[in-house]
């Protein structure tokens, strides 16, 4: 569950990223966010991942009221999410069963689950042969991949993903996509930030458009209908 | 909800991490294990001078000379007087035959020249060595027995343990502050190896941040980085301190009797024991002084 209730953020410059946002998602949708560049995407992902803090207005997220939420509870709190990153953020220096099993040693899981689970997930991605690769020898696609499959390790809730097509090219998005509809399907609320409006039109999910940091669309289907 | 971050996995991360900063951590372990050594020095003199003080019977005696041709009834009184007052401890008697005997003693082979002077031709008085518990007290103690009927003069060697003590308070002060400025630049140098290291983990950390990873987690490495440092740099400021003070102890002061040196036996375990508290607090500061940030959130 999400909820964004007049959200305002201004940055400390002065620059109002979001000037009053309201919407809720439930347990299980699919959302894409569009909007163009500087609408204040991002800054929602942020004030998501409680990397930000509202100036004004609540967030509620699975129950946690994230405004007024400790810092040191934060960590926990982000257990509950995973998120993917345009530029897949990945430890070059770990192999690809490495870095999902690094999440998982990260929050603390015995060695023995994160060696029955790291398999598992590596399937859902369909990338369990190549576990033993380092990033470096990884597609884009693939790349992404890694980072989906680590950001499902912790077995979060939600699913927070900023513009994952952002680096790769079409039939490999049109994968990505589809892995994410498949983790939609495993009952994760999914939210995509993207600008690939072909995607938003061919999957028919709900669309949030952001403009100029204020919702001025929200309704299920493609990007302009 | 249990915690079970490995532990081993955490060291290991910190050998790695000051494997990789190779130059940085030698320069740490440098620095530091040069503060320790300096302020071990120090210590150990004061010690010694301490126990040298001791030794001579410096700290809280006085001597007090009699006058001479005192009956035997005359000295014990002055004996019971002197036992009397507040803060005295200890008296001992030593008669001017005993003091003879000493002095023929000291003189070795020569000690015969004194033969001459025993029995009735014995110029030296008989003393009394007063022990007190209270410094503080000396002064009044020394008054109380220059108005002893009997007493002609007292040798107050506070005088000397004074001086000794104020040279000891200078080698002290100086110390202290070799010490202040050495662990600055430690904790400097620290603070920089483990920034560096964080810097080289940063996209590390950023992911262990956004995964969820606790505060703990992400700093437990480099301050266990911190640590090493502290007890390397103690182990081999040790090691060092053991075998200077083991050649001063075997060679150095060999030609001045006077001067007893304590044996490093003695004193390794508080010198051990300093080392590594200080190495590793230093290491411990250093490395929380550079990642406050992310032990905040
Ligand atoms: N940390 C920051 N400090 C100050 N201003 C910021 C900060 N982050 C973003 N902004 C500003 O806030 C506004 C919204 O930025 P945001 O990153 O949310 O846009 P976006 O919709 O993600 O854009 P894009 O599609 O280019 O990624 C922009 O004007 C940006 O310059
Ligand atoms: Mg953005």
């Amino acid at each position: 569950m999400i909820d964004f209730k007049n959200v305002k953020k201004v940055y400390s410059n002065g620059v109002v990223a979001l000037g009053g946002v309201d919407f809720h998602v439930d347990d299980g949708e699919f959302v894409f966010i569009v909007g163009h560049s500087g609408a204040g995407k991002s800054t929602l992902m942020k004030l998501l991942l409680r990397e930000e803090i509202v100036t004004s207005g609540q967030v509620f997220v699975n129950n946690h009221d994230l405004t007024k939420m400790r810092n040191y509870k934060v960590p926990r709190y982000r257990r509950e999410l995973g998120v993917v990153f345009q530029d897949f953020r990945l430890l070059p220096n770990k192999t690809v069963y490495e870095n999902v099993a690094f999440a998982m040693r990260a929050v603390g899981t015995p060695a023995k689950k994160i060696r029955k689970r790291v398999p598992a997930i590596l399937s859902t991605v369909n990338l369990y042969d190549k576990f033993d690769c380092f990033p470096s020898e990884l597609s884009g696609g693939e790349k992404q991949r890694v980072a989906l499959a680590r950001a499902l390790a912790n077995n979060p809730k939600i699913i927070i993903a900023d513009e994952p097509t952002g680096n790769i090219d079409p039939h490999m998005s049109m994968e990505i996509m589809n892995l994410l509809m498949k983790i939609n399907r495993l009952d994760k609320t999914v939210i995509v930030v993207t600008h690939d409006q072909k995607l938003v039109d061919y999957f028919q999910k709900r669309v949030i458009t952001l403009s100029d940091g204020k919702v001025v669309d929200d309704h299920v289907g493609g990007m302009f209908e | 909800m249990k915690k079970r971050y490995s532990l081993t996995y955490l060291i290991g991360e910190s050998f790695k991490s000051l494997w990789r900063n190779g130059v940085m951590s030698l320069a740490s372990v440098t620095v530091l294990m040069s503060c320790l050594i300096v302020i071990g020095g120090f210590v150990l003199i004061i010690f010694n001078i301490n126990a040298n003080v001791k030794n001579l019977g410096l700290m809280n005696e006085m001597v007090a000379f009699v006058d001479y041709k005192l009956t035997d009834e005359e000295i014990e009184s002055i004996k019971t007087q002197i036992n009397e007052l507040d803060d005295v401890v200890e008296v001992i008697h030593v008669t001017k035959d005993e003091a003879l005997e000493g002095l023929k003693e000291n003189a070795g082979e020569f000690g015969d020249a004194y033969a001459e002077l025993e029995g009735d031709e014995n110029p030296l008085p008989d003393t009394f060595h007063v022990k007190y518990d209270d410094p503080s007290q000396a002064s009044t103690i020394k008054y109380q027995l220059d108005h002893i009927e009997g007493i002609y003069k007292v040798n107050n060697r506070m005088q000397v343990a004074k001086t000794i003590d104020s040279i000891k308070n200078s080698i002290s002060l100086v110390g202290i502050w070799f010490l202040g400025i050495l662990l600055l630049v430690s904790i400097f140098v620290i603070v920089n190896t483990i920034k560096l290291a964080v810097f080289a983990r940063r996209s590390e950390i950023e992911i262990m941040r956004y995964i969820g990873a606790s505060g703990w987690f992400i700093t437990l490495p480099f301050i266990f980085e911190g640590i090493i440092i502290g007890l390397l740099s103690s182990g081999v400021a040790y090691l060092i301190v053991w075998l200077i003070y083991r050649y001063i102890e075997t060679n150095g002061m060999s030609g001045i009797d006077m001067i007893t040196i304590l044996p490093f036996s003695e004193i390794n375990t508080v010198v051990l024991a300093g080392f590594v508290i200080i190495g590793v607090l230093t290491g411990i500061i250093g490395s929380c002084a550079s990642l406050r940030k992310y032990l905040k959130a």
